[in-house]
Parts: structure tokens; C-alpha cells; sequence
């Protein structure tokens, strides 16, 4: 089939005006897909997080502004059978509500977010931070999208903090927090939080059963003096962002038809070139061309605009992804949209299929034309 | 022989109408003849001829080309045989236009098992045999008329086919270009031993060939033979 690529790639470019559309076309329609399929990589991960940590939260609270837990809680759940380690977290988030522009600090003990977290410094040092009483640390998505390096001092609502230090972290949804000391956030001017936190995140031994100790935990506060709800870190991470879900499960439907509309698009397209060729295949036939070499050249023809679209859409989807670090959060959760190497090949697998099926109805159609009839045409 | 045809019966449906311009038609062409044949419009002409070139299939009757029955057999496999046997011209010289004359010529050649240096010996032949070798980076629309057609021809001799057909070669062109045309046929014939069948309209051209086969009412009729002998029997004799 090499043979005839001069032939297929010029005849592409006969037609350029049409072909490049039609390669926009296409490359906007995977753009969008790639695009809606991060966010829903992102709630993915997000919501199928291992058992393995139980958030402990304020019965019948949702936003975290709301959520007040004792700090003391931690020492009566550190005794439970099958836990391994409580960080009590104070959570402070400008917009409680579903927005693309979540900030979202978390306050711990300093000495505690090594040990609970994996995050790598890619500035700043982490003596810098345990130091300093004013200081976080941020994620790099964070970073990016405002614009802070190291040493920036910048303040959401009464919160000021420097920053000590960036990092990031293989949970791609971690580097959209910032990291403050525990005190710090509970002593922020004008809100009364000392000794009590928004949760406490239980880390659990990998033997222990979460429903159960999650179980245990509700039952031994139930009495008071706060009731507590605890789920695993997936299933209130998915409850937190309960109303973005559907929109996200929406969005997905949208990028699924944005690939049905690439087809028709990409089909329609195909099918104009053939009818533009009919005498031109009939003399191909005529030249001894087989019905099935006809078939594999508008095939291959289709095939070249919609991967050829597929690079462009999915490469631009990549890197505007990799380079906005975008997020939308709720409730102090966020989805951050992260390139990933799954995202580009389903995008370049999806576009050969796409160019694949929009293609089989125009090569049909002019693999089995009448020579005859072809060749009369004017 | 190198062409036999045999009772050769071919209709055309047209709404409740049926058409049969070839009945019962039978011919042999031997190796190495040039065959022109002529004949009012609608009178099957190229019907016969895209027959013979494979690219049509009869109602009835058989045609042998070298030893090959090729009303039998499948579609792909006729597209095989024609790409080894059969060249063909056309009245529009048919090039594709986003091709070179060099790429239009080598485009046969693509379907047969040869490699790039024997691809580019055969095309530097053929564009010689049509003395365009100078013109092989040219698009269509860089040509005249005459020139197209040449490397027409030479799109059709390249693969050195057993049998070319060429349907009114020198329809669309001015007279000075046809005798160009039909002087380069007649030298293809005689220098090279191609087998030639071509449909006219030019009692002129036609007289260049060495038999010149006249299709009227069904009937095929030889006039080389001056007796105007019955070749072919159809039911239209009556009419005679
Ligand atoms: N594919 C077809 N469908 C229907 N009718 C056809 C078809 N091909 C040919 N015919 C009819 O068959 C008859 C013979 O056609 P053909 O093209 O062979 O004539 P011809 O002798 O080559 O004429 P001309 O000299 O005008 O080229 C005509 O009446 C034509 O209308
Ligand atoms: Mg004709």
C-alpha cells in the first residue's frame, strides 16, 4: 500500500481547503473529548481511592466552613484496633461551592505531613516550612495557576500565608492544595477554631476492615459531644462532589457525541471526495485496480484526516492541560484535569477508530462501482 | 489466436427498455494485429471493447484472451488479469490530475510485482515510445491536449500488455495532433508487435490498420475483406 501514498497525500492536498477543515473539525471535536475525559479521569481517581483512609467529618455538615470536630477526637481514635495513624485537619477553602477557582488550605501538624504524604519538594525546603508559623507549602498546580513561587506571600480571605515551598506529588489531585500549619489556620483572625478541626483523616493498617472501624468510630461518638459521619477518603470525596458528578457524567456524553459528530463530519467528507472521483476510480479499476485496493485507499484517505485530526486535537488537549493546571472543586474537593498517557492514546486509538468507521460506507461505495457507469460520466 | 470470441450477446436494461447491442457477436484477433473498428454511434462499439478489456461482462458468450476464459471469472480476479494484460486509451486521455506524467505512467506498474528500478526502466520506455520523456515532472494541466494522450498511451503500453485497446483515441483532438497520435499506434504496432483494437469514427485513422472491422445492427463486418464476408451471424441478418 506505500506505493500509493504519493497518491493518496496528494489528493489530500488537491483538496486542501477541505481537508484541513475537515482536520480542524476533527481536532476540535478530540480536543473537547480529551478534555471532558480528564475531568473524568480526575473524579475517577478521586472518588476510587484506596480503603485505606477513613475521613472522619461532622454528622450532617457538607461544607467544611461548617465541619467542627474536638482536635481530641484523635487520641480516642488513635486507640482503635486497626488504625495506624490520625492527622486532625483544619480545612479553610475560599468557595465552598462548585467553582474552577478553588483554593483550598489544609492545616496540619507540621511534623505530619511527611509522614502522611508523599510529596516531593520541587522548591523550598521542608526545614523552611516546619519553621515558620505563617508558612505553607504548595501544590504545583496551585503554583501555576497563581502565579507563586517561592517566598510570594499571598492571602485568601484572612489567611496570609508564605510560600516555603512547592511541591508535587504522584496523587495528581494533591498538588491543588496548600499545606499550612495546623495552628496557624485555627488561630486565623476572626474565627474562633482552636481545638477543634474540620475532620481527622485515620489512616488505617492494611488489614483492618475501613467499614468496620469507620462503624466504630461513628458508634463511639454518636453520644456526643459531636456526632461524627466518617466514610472512606473515596466515598467523601465522591459525596463532596456529588453535584458536579452528573454534570461531569454529562460532559462525558458530550465528548462521546463530539467523536459521532468527528465521524459524520470526517464521513461526509470522505463520501464528497468520492463522488468527486467516481471517473477517476472507475479509470483506476479499469487500470486493473481491484475493488479492494480502491476500498483500502478511501479508507486510508479517511483514516489520515481523522488521525491526522486525532494528533492535533489530542496534542493541544495535552498540553493545554499539562500547562493550566486547571481544576474545578467543591466543597474544598478538587478534580484537577491532568494530561495522561492513557488520555492521548485512547485519543489516537479513538481517532484511527473514528476514521475507521467513517470511512467503510464511502470505500464500500466506490469499491463496488460500476466501471461502465464511472467511466460514462462526464 | 490471442483474442477468440464466441457468441458474445450483450443487453443493457434502460427502465422497461432492453438494449442489446452486441447479439451473438464472435471475432478472433492473432497476436500482433491492429484491429480498427468503426460504425454509427450506439451500435455497441465500446460495448465490445470493454469486454475484451475485462472491465464489462457479456449476457452470453465467451471471450479467450492467451488461454484465459475471462467471462468466468471473479471481479478481483479480472482486475489482475487486466493490470498484467490489457492497456487501455481512452478518448479523454483520463490522467489523474494530481499525478505527474511520470507518477500516471508508473501507476500500472504499481499492481505488478516490480521493484523501483524496474518500475522507472519501464516508465523511461514508455515515456520514450511517446517521446515525453522531457515533460515526466509535468502535471496534466501542464500539457496540450495531444500530449496528455500520449501519455495516455504510454500509461497503457507500460506495463507491456498482450492486448491495447484504445476507444477514439483521436476523438477530441485537431487533426495535425490525431495523425501524430495515430502514426505513434502504427509505429507501437509495427516496431513493438502490440495487439491494437481500436473504435473510430475516422474512416481515415481506421485505414491505418491492418483490418479494419466494421459493427453495424449487431453484426460485425470485416472489410479488409473486400467480399464483405459475414464474420458474425446475428439475428439481423434477416434485415440485410
Ligand atoms: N451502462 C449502460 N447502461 C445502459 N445502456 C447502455 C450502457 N452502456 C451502453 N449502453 C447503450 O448501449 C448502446 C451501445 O453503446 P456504446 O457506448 O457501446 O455505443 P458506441 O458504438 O460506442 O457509440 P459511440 O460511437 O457514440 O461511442 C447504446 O444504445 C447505449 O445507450
Ligand atoms: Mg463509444
Amino acid at each position: 500500500m506505500y506505493k500509493f501514498t504519493p497518491y493518496l497525500v496528494k489528493t489530500l492536498w488537491r483538496h486542501r481547503g477541505r481537508t484541513m477543515l475537515t482536520v480542524s473539525g476533527s481536532a476540535v471535536a478530540l480536543f473537547v473529548f480529551c478534555f471532558v475525559g480528564a475531568v473524568q479521569e480526575g473524579l475517577d481517581r478521586l472518588t476510587s481511592q484506596n480503603d485505606s483512609t477513613l475521613i472522619v467529618f461532622q454528622a450532617n455538615k457538607f461544607c467544611p466552613a461548617t465541619s467542627h470536630l474536638p482536635q481530641d477526637y484523635d487520641q480516642i481514635i488513635r486507640k482503635m484496633p486497626g488504625v495506624r495513624e490520625v492527622v486532625p485537619i483544619q480545612v479553610f477553602t475560599n468557595n465552598c461551592r462548585a467553582s474552577l477557582d478553588v483554593v483550598v488550605f489544609y492545616g496540619v501538624p507540621a511534623k505530619k505531613v511527611q509522614k502522611i504524604r508523599d510529596f516531593e519538594l520541587v522548591a523550598g525546603s521542608w526545614s523552611e516550612f516546619k519553621s515558620n508559623q505563617d508558612s505553607g507549602i504548595v501544590g504545583e498546580s496551585v503554583a501555576r495557576r497563581r502565579n507563586l513561587k517561592l517566598g510570594t506571600k499571598f492571602s485568601v480571605g484572612e489567611v496570609k500565608v508564605t510560600v516555603a515551598g512547592i511541591f508535587n506529588s504522584t496523587d495528581q489531585s494533591e498538588e491543588d492544595y496548600v499545606y499550612t500549619h495546623l495552628d496557624f489556620l485555627q488561630r486565623t483572625p476572626g474565627m474562633n477554631l482552636v481545638g477543634t478541626v474540620t475532620q481527622h483523616e485515620v489512616l488505617l493498617e492494611d488489614s483492618a476492615d475501613a467499614v468496620r472501624v469507620a462503624g466504630l468510630i461513628d458508634d463511639e461518638f454518636r453520644a456526643g459531644p459531636v456526632e461524627t459521619d466518617t466514610r472512606t477518603k473515596g466515598v467523601f470525596q465522591a459525596s463532596s462532589l456529588a453535584d458536579l458528578v452528573e454534570l461531569i457524567e454529562l460532559s462525558h456524553y458530550l465528548g462521546y457525541a463530539c467523536v459521532g459528530l468527528m465521524t459524520m463530519l470526517i464521513s461526509t467528507t470522505t463520501f464528497m471526495a468520492v463522488q468527486d472521483r467516481i471517473k477517476e476510480h472507475s479509470v483506476l479499476q479499469t487500470l486493473g485496480f481491484s475493488g479492494s485496493i480502491v476500498f483500502a485507499l478511501v479508507l486510508a484517505e479517511s483514516i489520515l484526516i481523522s488521525v491526522g485530526g486525532g494528533v492535533v486535537g489530542t496534542g493541544a488537549a495535552m498540553l493545554t492541560l499539562a500547562g493550566s493546571g486547571l481544576s474545578v472543586g467543591a466543597e474544598a474537593v478538587t478534580i484537577a484535569f491532568s494530561p495522561s498517557v492513557g488520555l492521548a492514546l485512547t485519543g489516537l486509538v479513538g481517532s484511527l477508530a473514528v476514521g475507521i468507521a467513517a470511512g467503510v460506507l464511502p470505500a464500500v461505495a466506490a469499491a463496488r462501482a460500476d466501471i461502465i457507469n464511472g467511466l460514462r460520466q462526464a | 489466436m490471442l483474442i477468440e470470441i464466441r457468441n458474445l450477446t450483450k443487453s443493457f436494461q434502460k427502465g422497461d427498455e432492453t438494449i442489446t447491442p452486441l447479439r451473438d457477436v464472435s471475432l478472433d484477433i492473432d497476436a500482433g494485429e491492429f484491429v480498427s473498428l468503426m460504425g454509427p454511434s450506439g451500435t455497441g462499439k465500446s460495448t465490445l471493447l470493454n469486454q475484451i478489456a475485462g472491465i464489462d461482462k457479456p449476457n452470453f458468450g465467451t471471450i479467450t484472451v492467451n488461454g484465459t476464459e475471462i467471462t468466468t471469472i471473479s471481479r478481483s480476479r479480472l482486475a489482475k488479469w487486466r493490470a498484467a494484460n490489457v492497456g487501455y486509451i481512452f478518448q479523454t486521455h483520463n490522467l489523474i490530475p494530481v499525478l505527474t506524467a511520470y507518477e500516471n505512467v508508473e501507476l500500472p506498474l504499481l499492481l505488478l510485482p516490480f521493484n523501483r528500478a524496474e518500475r522507472r526502466r519501464r516508465v523511461q520506455i514508455a515515456l520514450e515510445a511517446v517521446e515525453l520523456v522531457d515533460r515526466a515532472s509535468h502535471y496534466p494541466r501542464q500539457l496540450s491536449g495531444g500530449q496528455e494522450q500520449r501519455v495516455g498511451i504510454a500509461r497503457a503500453i507500460v506495463t507491456d500488455p498482450k492486448v491495447v485497446v484504445a476507444d477514439e483515441p483521436t476523438g477530441d483532438l485537431d487533426s495535425a495532433t490525431s495523425a501524430h497520435i495515430l502514426d505513434l499506434l502504427q509505429r507501437l504496432n509495427s516496431d513493438l508487435g502490440t495487439t491494437l483494437l481500436m473504435v473510430t469514427h475516422d474512416a481515415e485513422a481506421a485505414a491505418i490498420a491492418g483490418r479494419q472491422l466494421r459493427l453495424d445492427d449487431g453484426r460485425l463486418i470485416d472489410d479488409t475483406q473486400q467480399k464483405q464476408s459475414l464474420i458474425t451471424t446475428a439475428e439481423g441478418t434477416a434485415n440485410v
